[in-house]
């Protein structure tokens, strides 16, 4: 806070104030061209029925009251909570164990913090299509192996359960990383005197871990659940990509509902309509959650 | 690498070769889907009735589909993106780490409401204005909308870097008479390159892999990018897994090389701290 006065007395408040806007500037107009205008514009196609292109009559609420009356809207919300849930608490047990493995030193800790990150780095375009191999080829390697282990033919995109299992792990495998590298900043922060005074003490492995990295990271942690929360729920590629929301539309999220009626099934008001239902829940949501972050970072 | 050495560090664990061990079965079993990739580009075309590795399907693939062009059209869109989201974001950064009150809150807050919000929603929407100003089957028209789709990250990864930079550094160049722009320009910027790095790295990957926004925007051939592309001759050629694993490694490389280069500098971890306490 010291700064602050330090700016005060030297520059004019109000040139301050200006140049902070200006370097602001680009960004603000970039996203309200690109983000904020084009969610008006959905606003009025969301009280239209009619075409891509051409809005048709205006009808009200009809599209919303219609999409909330479809049980399979209802369906897709329950799966978001499934899939959103699983990706933040899968991706960050995983993430969280990967990053204490690789904090001490040790030979070639370089190589598996780089070669971790992949499934994060490659396209998601190209993972779907080997896990595609790797879980729906007759011949492919899961297949087989279930086969091997008398368990028969395993669909695991055929059959609405294993599908969705398969979708969100699927998901943690692509996002782990990550949540390894915020969960290693986190850990960085810890001193490492906290551990040796411990240890002295006579504090075991787990006993360090439940009473000194979990509540010092805890503030880090929760960040990042939220960021992870808010990339899945509107995560489409991922689930897309590998099923289509098939099977039965087992697999079929919020936003890859609202994908496909408006691009497979030509509604683009009901479309917009569940989209703008996410976007509704999703400024709520994230007011909430970023008061909670400041709060967070208060105590 | 001698075993006495790395005892004498202050983190060394008391078995450091177990722990390579672990980790490496863990890598192996958690990069297989990756590694899968590579083994089945070396698959002969279904067509060529050949068993055994070849070489032979890259060459195939370069010559008999238009992977190159995508791969321009990709290398292009990124590059033109990255460059441009990294002068949007750091400016736009700088504001949320050095600025206080009401209207740098106000500035987060948009920026991570708008940030939450599901593309879907306004892929429409934008695909109609574009197509009114004759950008929706562009390059420029995706380059456009991924500069301002990577601006949250990018904006919070630039903050997250700025933090890190002392105040005085600045103060120093305000005593000498310097604005608070020349201070940004002259004495911050130019020793942020790694936060730079690591956001353009970030820009590159996002641009990169997309997959949504190029698929409702990217109409005809010639403009189709890398995922468009393979995704289309992954449906045209369901079986033949050669060729399409062969575009795979293509499209997979230049994130992989990029990354591979640059990784020392990539830091995305500090991005919580950006959210916090504005």
């Amino acid at each position: 806070m010291t700064y602050q006065l330090a700016v005060h007395r030297r520059t004019p408040r109000l040139g301050r104030r200006l140049t902070l806007t200006g370097l602001a500037l680009p960004a603000l107009l970039l996203m309200v061209v690109v983000n904020a205008y084009p969610l008006v514009f959905a606003a009025i196609q969301s009280v239209h029925s009619g075409s891509l292109i051409t809005p048709g009559p205006f009808v009200g609420l009809r599209n919303f009251a219609d999409v909330l009356g479809d049980p399979g809207f209802w369906k897709a919300a329950g799966f978001t909570l499934i899939f959103t849930a699983s990706a933040v608490f899968g991706s960050w047990a995983l993430g969280f164990a990967l990053a204490i493995l690789l904090k001490p030193q040790f030979p070639g800790r370089g190589a598996f913090k780089v070669l971790l990150l992949l499934p994060w780095i490659v396209p998601i375009v190209v993972t779907a299509m080997s896990w595609n191999w790797l879980l729906a080829g007759r011949e492919s390697l899961l297949p087989s192996l279930a086969r091997a282990l008398g368990m028969g033919n395993v669909m695991f995109l055929g059959n609405p359960t294993l599908a969705m299992i398969t979708v969100c792990v699927f998901k943690v495998w692509i996002s782990y990383p990550f949540m390894m590298m915020m969960c290693a900043a986190a850990l960085e922060s810890v001193e490492a005197s906290i551990y040796e005074a411990s240890a002295i003490d006579g504090a075991s492995k787990w006993q360090q871990f439940f009473h000194i990295v979990l509540p010092v990271t805890a503030r880090s942690t929760y960040i990042s659940w939220i960021l992870m929360a808010v990339f899945s729920i509107n995560d489409f590629p991922t689930i897309y990509l590998l099923t289509r929301g098939g099977p039965l539309e087992a697999t079929s999220s919020l936003i890859v509902l609202a994908y496909k009626t408006t691009f497979l099934d030509f509604l683009p008001g009901n479309g917009i309509a569940i989209a703008f239902f996410m976007t509704a829940v999703m400024i709520a949501l994230s007011v909430v959650l970023l008061r909670q972050i400041r709060k967070a970072s208060l105590q | 690498m001698s075993e006495s050495g790395s005892l004498h560090r202050p983190s060394a664990t008391p078995h450091p070769w177990a722990r390579t061990t672990i980790a490496a079965i863990i890598t192996l079993v958690l990069l297989s889907p990756i590694l899968v990739v590579f083994w089945l580009a070396l698959r002969a075309p279904v067509a060529w009735q050949q068993a055994g590795p070849t070489l032979g399907t890259f060459w195939y693939v370069l010559t008999e589909t238009k992977v190159l062009h995508w791969l321009g059209n990709s290398l292009l869109v990124s590059l033109i993106s990255t460059v441009c989201s990294v002068l949007v974001a750091a400016p736009a950064g700088y504001v949320l780490s050095r600025g206080r009150g009401g209207a740098t809150s106000a500035f987060s807050l948009f920026i991570f409401v708008l940030q939450s919000l599901p593309a879907v929603a306004f892929v429409i929407p934008l695909f109609i204005m574009f197509a009114h100003l004759g950008l929706a089957d562009t390059l420029t028209g995706v380059s456009i909308v991924y500069v301002a789709s990577s601006i949250a990250v990018g904006c919070w990864m630039m903050t997250a870097y700025f933090d890190t930079l002392p105040v005085t550094l600045e103060e120093a160049a305000w005593i000498d008479g310097a604005s608070l722009f020349g201070g940004f320009v002259r004495i911050i910027l130019p020793n942020s390159l790694p936060g730079i790095l690591s956001t353009a790295l970030f820009a590159f990957l996002h641009s990169w892999n997309d997959y949504l926004v190029a698929s409702v925007f990217l109409r005809s051939e010639s403009a189709f990018t890398m995922p468009i592309g393979l995704q289309t001759f992954f449906q045209q050629n369901l079986a033949d897994w050669g060729p399409v694993m062969a575009c795979a490694v293509i499209m997979l490389a230049p994130p992989v090389i990029v990354f591979a280069v640059l990784n020392r500098y990539f830091s995305i971890g500090g991005i919580g701290g950006s959210l916090a306490g504005r």
